[in-house]
């Protein structure tokens, strides 16, 4: 019915040919399956769900140079300058910014001291009351923190506050059976008491494996380098934004306003290299099977040319035009079948190589799967219009001579 | 007989248009992928400064009790604390040897003309120039005297003497950092390197610092690092004194050593001042553990080149193979539809070897077609590259060896893809095609 027989003998004798139309077939499906996962894997990163109203956020930093200034007074003028813009819902200043790539982390124990004990390592950030309202980020469990919960310090570390708030996954990791809220833990000798529970907050650190644990302090301390945190009205950021750096110099010269950024940009400079692993493999995933296609394009255009005769031939004994589109279809359904069976295990094998010499997950079957599909119905439709074409080729040429 | 073999080759391409801009196109597409990523990478792996690269080396000490880990692969901590630089510094078995740290202030002229800006600034031995080939413009090095006693001079780029001083000769001359007057005692000159491989811990492919300032400087002024600072045990730190005397691994050490019996004398003398350190119970370990690296290993050591860009180079040496196979492709068709040519030509004398030349000449054609557009195509790549990372944009370039290696790499490709083809036409027997005809 489908005349593989004479189909297979024919392609017995132009080998070549069909052999590079496997080999390109088993090496795309090869890549394009490693690197779609891939791609996927990167975009589900940089999607995640961080906890913070991204595109409402920015921060900015300031390096003051000043002599005899106080800084802690300076710092709560410009909060209050900030707080005055309209469109500003509240700022804070804030000793680490989250998801900026920068910031401090320490690990937090059940008892004071512990000697040999490990304990759970969170990243941390202070600020003064309205660190949580600025954040964005949403309370589940207790409360925020009231002006009272807030230390400030001058020098050293004489007085420190004795409440936090917390995000889920570290507080699920420091008490396992759960219910985190109101129990004490250690921050080097002192006491901490868990005040709040924020359902998802990330810290600074996108890819630490401990991304999820961020502890909030009330702290507030003079600092000739400070971070400044403001959140926005939607869509009024970007207007605020321009107009941060004269407002803050009006308030004292004596200093330099920097990196006044939003956060998804601070996020999106953090993960640059994500970003652009992710653009290249698209690219070459796109210009791959573009080539691919072509190039199954080009080779049956030649194989018809070659055979123009035998087609003629064929046509004048009596085959039909949808006999010949047929014979093309299948020969390269043929030839497909085996590149794909191919480039199945090769991707596999691909898949399996960097799994043990770089940081990637394992590969997931279906996106092999896919790819073959992809490739197979891509490759019958690059068959399809020259063999159209060949049908059309007229029977009385095979009564010509050439 | 090659001239004529160019010519017969141009009238075959000029003969097929499409297909042979096919093929032009497809090894083209392939080069220009290949470099893009190839570009990356070489310059990401480049050997940052070939001609001492095996002199200089990176000192790493094991000051943890026994039991401590370390992220990295064998337990040592990247930097070191003070005291240790401190000590390690004593020694005059190294040719040059520096500690450092990097750190940074407000630049200002005390004036309206400058608006104040934030640079960071190196905190450095003396010897850091010569070590890593800093050539000055003006002045030099500050003295001996000056770094013993502290002083507060810097040497400043050449960057930033164009953006102060207009790029006139400016030592001698103050600048203030944050609320200190500093006096300028040298300027550099540009300093183009792709890795700052002297300190990878902030980001390997950020610019070197446009300020240097002596090491001395840092109990005085109290310098904050804009590095990383590490502990492994709980302290109390309620001061900067305190800070010093810590065991934070916060400060970068490097020696030059230019023979193998003083590296050796380097070595046992970290060995026993371990020892001591021990004995004295600073921390409990069994057996001292150091290292030191040279430029190289250090790289290699510190993961600069990452495992995306090793992927990706793979990922396109393969997409290529795609594009050899598929121009294998074209040329088997294009060349076999020849044959009854290249049987009068065989009939007219014409040798198998002569016949078989002409091929590769005009397949090495084909391939220096693709490997120029390929370049082109590389450069929108490395463009692509630029634009979505500024932290690559040293990197995101072509030097001279990968611009020529791009036709090269294209036109060996292209004459491996044509070898088959090229041979299957040249035994073409003449007398199938004499006959009917």
């Amino acid at each position: 019915m489908l005349e593989i027989k004479p189909i297979i003998n024919a392609l017995f004798r132009s080998k070549a040919g069909a052999m590079m139309l496997l080999v390109q077939i088993a090496v795309t499906v090869a890549i394009v399956s490693n690197a779609t996962f891939i791609i996927q894997d990167r975009v589900a990163y940089l999607n995640q769900e961080t906890g913070y109203p991204e595109e409402e956020v920015f921060s900015f930093s300031i390096m003051s140079f000043a002599e005899d200034t106080n800084l802690l007074e300076q710092a709560e003028l410009d909060e209050q300058t900030l707080r005055n813009i309209p469109g500003v819902i509240n700022a804070v200043n804030a000793s680490e910014v989250p998801l900026s790539g920068s910031g401090s982390a320490s690990s937090f124990f059940l008892v004071p001291n512990p000697d040999g004990e490990r304990g759970v390592r969170a990243a941390y950030t202070m600020g003064d009351e309205n660190i949580i309202d600025t954040l964005g980020v949403k309370i589940v469990a207790g409360r925020s923190f009231t002006a009272d919960d807030v230390v400030v310090q001058e020098e050293g570390m004489d007085t420190v506050p004795s409440v936090g708030i917390a995000s889920q996954a570290f507080l699920d990791e420091m008490f396992p059976e759960g219910d985190g809220i109101g129990k004490t833990l250690y921050f080097g000798p002192f006491p901490m008491q868990i005040v709040g529970v924020v359902d998802k907050m990330k810290g600074p650190w996108l890819k630490d494996s401990r991304a999820d644990n961020l502890v909030i302090i009330p702290l507030v301390r003079s600092h000739t380098f400070q971070k400044m945190i403001v959140r926005t009205e939607p869509g009024q950021r970007a207007s605020i934004m321009a107009q941060v750096e004269d407002l803050m110099l009006e308030n004292s010269n004596e200093r330099v306003i920097m990196r006044v950024r939003g956060m998804d940009e601070s996020k999106q400079n953090y993960n640059a290299e994500d970003i652009l692993m992710m653009r290249m493999l698209i690219t070459l995933v796109v210009v791959l099977v573009s080539v691919t296609a072509l190039g199954i394009f080009g080779l049956t255009v030649f194989n018809i040319n070659k055979r123009t005769k035998q087609i003629g031939t064929r046509r004048a004994l009596g085959a039909r035009k949808s006999d010949i589109v047929r014979y093309f279809l299948v020969e390269n359904a043929l030839i497909c079948t085996l590149g794909l069976i191919i480039g199945g295990v090769a991707a596999v094998y691909l898949g399996q190589t960097l799994l043990q010499h770089y940081e990637v997950p394992a590969l997931d079957l279906t996106y092999v799967i896919i790819t073959m599909l992809s490739v197979l119905v891509i490759s019958l439709l690059s068959v399809l219009m020259p063999a159209n074409k060949a049908a059309n080729i007229s029977p009385s040429i095979a009564t010509r001579s050439i | 007989m090659f001239l004529h073999y160019i010519d017969l080759a141009w009238r075959s391409f000029k003969r097929t248009p499409l297909v042979s801009i096919l093929m032009v196109s497809a090894i083209a597409v392939g080069i220009g992928i290949t470099m893009t990523s190839l570009s990356v990478y070489h310059m990401m792996s480049m050997d940052p400064i070939p001609n001492k690269s095996d002199q200089l080396f990176a000192v790493q000490i094991n000051t943890m009790d026994d039991g401590e880990t370390w992220w990295t692969s064998d337990d040592l901590a990247l930097q070191m604390t003070y005291k240790d630089a401190l000590a390690l510094y004593e020694s005059d078995i190294p040719k040059r040897k520096v500690a450092q740290v990097r750190t940074g202030f407000s630049v200002h002229m005390n004036n309206d003309t400058v608006k104040p800006f934030v640079e960071a600034a190196r905190v450095t031995g003396p010897d850091f120039f010569d070590m890593f080939d800093l050539e000055f413009l003006y002045g030099g090095v500050w003295s001996d005297a000056q770094h013993s006693n502290a002083n507060k001079v810097v040497v400043i780029s050449e960057e930033l003497n164009d953006k102060l001083f207009g790029g006139a000769d400016s030592v001698g001359q103050q600048v203030m950092l944050d609320e200190h007057a500093f006096q300028i005692v040298g300027v550099i000159k540009d300093w183009n390197i792709h890795t700052k491989y002297y300190d990878l811990t902030n980001g390997a492919f950020n610019s070197p610092e446009n300020l240097f300032i002596p090491f001395s400087l840092i109990p005085v002024m109290e310098l904050p690092t804009w590095g990383n600072t590490n502990g492994w045990r709980y302290e109390e730190i309620n001061s900067y004194q305190d800070r010093l005397q810590a065991e934070l691994f916060w400060i970068q050490f490097w020696v030059e050593i230019d023979n193998p019996t003083s590296l050796q004398e380097f070595k046992d003398f970290i060995h026993a001042y371990l020892i001591d350190q021990a004995e004295n119970g600073r921390f409990e370990r069994e057996t001292p553990k150091y290292e030191v690296r040279n430029v190289n290993e250090w790289i290699e050591y510190n993961g600069v080149v990452s495992d995306d860009n090793r992927i990706l180079v793979g990922l396109s040496f393969m997409f290529l193979v795609v594009c050899l196979a598929n121009i294998l492709g074209l040329l088997l068709g294009k060349f076999l539809r020849r044959a009854p040519e290249i049987g009068v030509r065989r009939a007219l004398g014409a040798s198998k070897s002569q016949v078989f030349a002409q091929h590769l000449v005009e397949v090495g054609m084909l391939g220096l077609f693709g490997g120029l557009l390929g370049i082109v195509i590389a450069q929108l790549g490395l463009w692509g590259v630029r634009q979505t990372y500024s932290y690559y944009s040293a990197l995101a370039s072509m030097d001279l060896t990968m611009l020529f290696s791009a036709p090269a790499i294209s036109i060996v490709a292209c004459m491996v893809a044509g070898l088959y083809p090229a041979w299957l036409v040249c035994r073409t027997t003449p007398a199938i095609y004499l006959k009917t005809q």
